[in-house]
C-alpha cells in the first residue's frame, strides 16, 4: 500500500467520525461553560425567611419533600432536574438536623415543625449529593438523596 | 429499602452523569473503524523501539542537578510528613483534613497525569527514595567508605511487590470502610514506609525504587507514553509511546497492569446498575455467614475489587492465547509480557477517563486544605486552632470549570486516544518480535480484539455511571 493510500484511509476515516458525530449529536450547544451564571443569587433565595412565599415557576417542577426519620430516609431518590431549571427541596425531619447539598454548597437547617426549604437554580451539571450532617452521629448513611442536573 | 452502599471516594460530593446513548454509541462505532484502519495502514517496519532520542543535555544538567533532586526531595518528604502528621493529629472528617485529599487525588491522580505529560517526574520527589539516598549518604561519611553491596535483586520478585503494593491501595480506596479516614492514611504511609525502608535496605536505594516500590513503578509506567525520558543519564525528548518499547517487562508486570486496569473497571461498575443490584445480595449472604454487616459491605466490595482484576487478567490472557495459537514458537508466559507495554495507554485511559472529573474538581480543594491542613476550623472550644498558611482558607470548588458535556467528550477522548495508542503500541511490539510480517499482523486481530474488548468496556462503564 503506498503512502498515499494510508493518508487517504486515515483522512477518510476521520471524515466519517466527524460527520457521524455531527449527525449523532443532537443538541447544538455545549452549554456547561457558564456553571456559576446564576450561582450568585442561589443563596438570597428567600424561603428560609419566608416559608410560604415563594411561588412555583410557570414551568418548574413541583417542590420534592424527603421525609427524615431518625436522620434517615426509606429509600434514596433522585431529584431530576435540566440545568437551568430551578430545585425546590422541603426536607422535614422530626429530629434537629443540616441538610447540606454539595456542589451548590448550601445548608439549611431542619427541625420538627421547620422543614429545611431550598429554592435555588441548577446551574451546575453533575450529580450532587444531599446529606443529612447529623445522619453519621446516629450511625446512618449520611446520604439523603441525589441531585441530578442534566445539560440542558 | 434501597441499601445505600459506601460511596469509596468519602471525599467527594459530586459525580459524573452517564454518557448519553448517542455519545456511547458514536464512540464504540469510531473505536471499531479506527481499529480496522489502523490494520490496513500502520507501517510494516518497527517504528517506536527504533525511535530517535533526542538528548538535550543542558537541560539535563538543570533537571537532573543536584540542587533540583535536593530540593524535590525535600519537598516529597515534607509532604508525606504533613499527610502523617494531620492524619494523626488533625481533624478526622475526611473533607476537612488535608491527608485523604492528598493522597487520594493531588498524589494518586495528579501524578498520573504530570508522568504521562512531563515523564518521571516523580523520580525527584519520591520521598522513600529521597530518605534512603539521605540515609545512605550519611552512613556512607560515617563509614568513611563505601558501605557493603546490597543483595541482588531476585528475578522471581520483578514486579510482585508493586503489584501487591497496587492492590492494597486500591482495597484501602475502594473496599476498606474507613479508607478515608485521615488517620487510616496515616497509618498506611507509616507502613509503606517501613516497607520501602526495608526494601532498600536489602536491595539497594535504586533497584528497588525501580523494582519494587509499588508507586515509583506504577507512576514510571506512564510515564513511559511521554514524550521525555532519560537515557544514559541525559534527559531528552523521543516520540511519545516510545518508551513503552523499551520497557522490560518482569515477573509480575501483567498482574500489575490487570490490577491497574481491574480496579478502575470495578470503581466504574461499583457506581453502575450491574454492581449496586448484586452487591446487597452479596452482602447480605455474607452477613448470613456471621460477618457483621459492616464487615460483610467490607467483603462484598473486596469480591467485587478481585473478580474485576481477575476478569481483566483473564481477558487479557485469552488474547495472549489466541496470538499464541498463530505460531512463532513463543510461551504464553513470554507473549503476555511482550505485549503487556501496549496495556499502559489502555490503562491511561481508564484512569483518565474516570477520574479526570475527579482530579479537575476536588483537586481544586487543595487549596484551603492546604492552608489549613490539620482541618480545624478558626477557633473551636477545643482549643484546636485552624490555619491560613497561603491565604487561601476560602477557595471553594468551583464546579463550573467544564460542564457536563465537555466533560463527556474529555472522556471519550481520553478512551478512543488510548485505544489506538495501545493498537500502535502493540502493532510496534509485534514487529520487532516477529521475525515474518504476516505472523506479526495475524498476532494482532487477537490483540485488537483484546483492545476493543476493554475499550469497549470503558465506554460502556460510562455509559453506565451512576445511573
Amino acid at each position: 500500500m503506498s503512502k498515499a493510500t494510508r493518508w487517504f484511509l486515515v483522512v477518510l476515516a476521520l471524515a466519517v467520525a466527524i460527520v457521524a458525530f455531527a449527525i449523532a449529536q443532537p443538541g447544538e450547544d455545549d452549554g456547561g461553560e457558564q456553571g456559576n451564571a446564576g450561582e450568585t443569587s442561589a443563596e438570597t433565595a428567600p424561603t428560609a425567611t419566608a416559608p410560604s412565599a415563594p411561588k412555583p415557576p410557570p414551568d418548574g417542577p413541583d417542590a420534592t419533600v424527603i421525609e427524615l426519620t431518625g436522620h434517615a430516609v426509606d429509600e434514596v431518590s433522585d431529584i431530576e432536574v435540566a440545568k437551568g431549571d430551578p430545585v425546590r427541596l422541603i426536607v422535614r425531619s422530626d429530629e434537629p438536623d443540616d441538610i447540606h447539598i454539595h456542589g451548590y454548597d448550601l445548608e439549611r437547617p431542619a427541625g420538627p415543625g421547620k422543614p429545611a426549604r431550598f429554592m435555588f437554580p441548577a446551574t451546575i451539571e453533575g450529580i450532587f449529593e444531599i446529606e443529612s450532617h447529623e445522619a453519621e452521629h446516629v450511625g446512618k448513611d449520611a446520604l439523603i438523596a441525589r441531585l441530578v442536573v442534566e445539560p440542558s | 429499602m434501597t441499601e445505600v452502599l459506601p460511596v469509596a471516594h468519602g471525599i467527594v460530593g459530586r459525580s459524573d452523569l452517564p454518557i448519553p446513548e448517542w455519545l456511547f454509541g458514536w464512540a464504540a462505532a469510531v473505536v471499531l473503524v479506527v481499529s480496522f484502519v489502523a490494520l490496513a495502514v500502520l507501517w510494516p517496519e518497527p517504528r517506536l523501539s527504533r525511535a530517535t532520542f533526542k538528548p538535550l543535555p543542558r537541560l539535563s544538567r538543570v533537571l537532573l542537578g543536584r540542587p533540583l533532586d535536593l530540593l524535590c526531595g525535600l519537598l516529597g518528604v515534607a509532604l508525606l510528613g504533613v499527610t502523617v502528621y494531620a492524619g494523626f493529629d488533625g481533624s478526622q472528617t475526611a473533607t476537612a483534613n488535608f491527608a485523604p485529599t492528598f493522597v487520594y487525588v493531588i498524589f494518586w491522580l495528579g501524578l498520573v497525569g504530570l508522568s504521562v505529560l512531563f515523564g518521571n517526574v516523580y523520580r525527584a520527589f519520591n520521598p522513600w527514595r529521597a530518605l534512603g539516598r539521605a540515609v545512605s549518604w550519611v552512613s556512607r561519611t560515617a563509614a568513611r567508605g563505601p558501605l557493603p553491596a546490597p543483595l541482588s535483586y531476585p528475578e522471581r520478585f520483578g514486579h510482585w511487590p508493586a503489584a501487591v503494593s497496587i492492590f492494597l491501595f486500591a482495597v484501602l480506596e475502594l473496599a476498606a470502610s474507613d479508607g478515608d479516614t485521615p488517620q487510616t492514611i496515616a497509618i498506611a504511609a507509616l507502613v509503606y514506609s517501613l516497607i520501602q525502608f526495608v526494601g532498600m535496605a536489602l536491595y539497594g536505594v535504586e533497584e528497588w525504587t525501580e523494582r519494587g516500590d509499588g508507586f515509583s513503578v506504577y507512576f514510571g509506567l506512564f510515564a513511559r507514553i511521554s514524550p521525555w525520558g532519560v537515557r544514559d543519564g541525559v534527559v531528552g525528548l523521543r516520540l511519545p509511546l516510545a518508551g513503552l518499547a523499551d520497557f522490560r517487562p518482569l515477573a509480575g508486570t501483567v498482574p500489575l497492569l490487570a490490577v491497574t486496569i481491574g480496579s478502575v473497571t470495578f470503581d466504574g461498575a461499583a457506581e453502575a446498575p450491574i454492581w449496586t443490584g448484586i452487591a446487597p445480595d452479596i452482602s447480605d449472604f455474607l452477613q448470613t455467614l456471621g460477618l457483621s454487616p459492616e464487615k460483610a459491605l467490607e467483603a462484598t466490595f473486596l469480591i467485587g475489587l478481585v473478580a474485576a482484576i481477575s476478569v481483566v487478567y483473564g481477558f487479557y490472557m485469552l488474547g495472549v492465547r489466541g496470538a499464541r495459537s498463530v505460531g512463532g514458537g513463543f510461551t504464553a508466559s513470554e507473549l503476555s509480557r511482550a505485549f503487556v507495554a501496549s496495556l499502559v495507554p489502555i490503562a491511561f485511559a481508564y484512569v483518565a477517563a474516570h477520574y479526570f472529573t475527579l482530579l479537575l474538581y476536588q483537586g481544586q480543594a487543595i487549596l484551603s486544605l492546604s492552608t489549613n491542613p490539620f482541618g480545624f476550623l478558626a477557633s473551636n472550644p477545643l482549643g484546636e486552632v485552624g490555619t491560613d498558611i497561603f491565604g487561601t482558607a476560602d477557595r471553594s470548588i468551583d464546579y463550573g470549570v467544564i460542564g457536563a458535556t465537555s466533560a463527556w467528550y474529555w472522556m471519550v477522548g481520553f478512551v478512543v486516544l488510548g485505544h489506538v495508542a495501545a493498537l500502535t503500541a502493540a502493532h510496534d511490539k509485534a514487529l520487532t518480535i516477529y521475525s515474518d510480517v504476516k505472523l506479526a499482523v495475524r498476532s494482532q486481530y487477537w490483540m485488537l480484539a483484546v483492545m476493543v474488548g476493554f475499550t469497549s468496556l470503558a465506554l460502556w462503564l460510562l455509559s453506565q455511571a451512576n445511573q
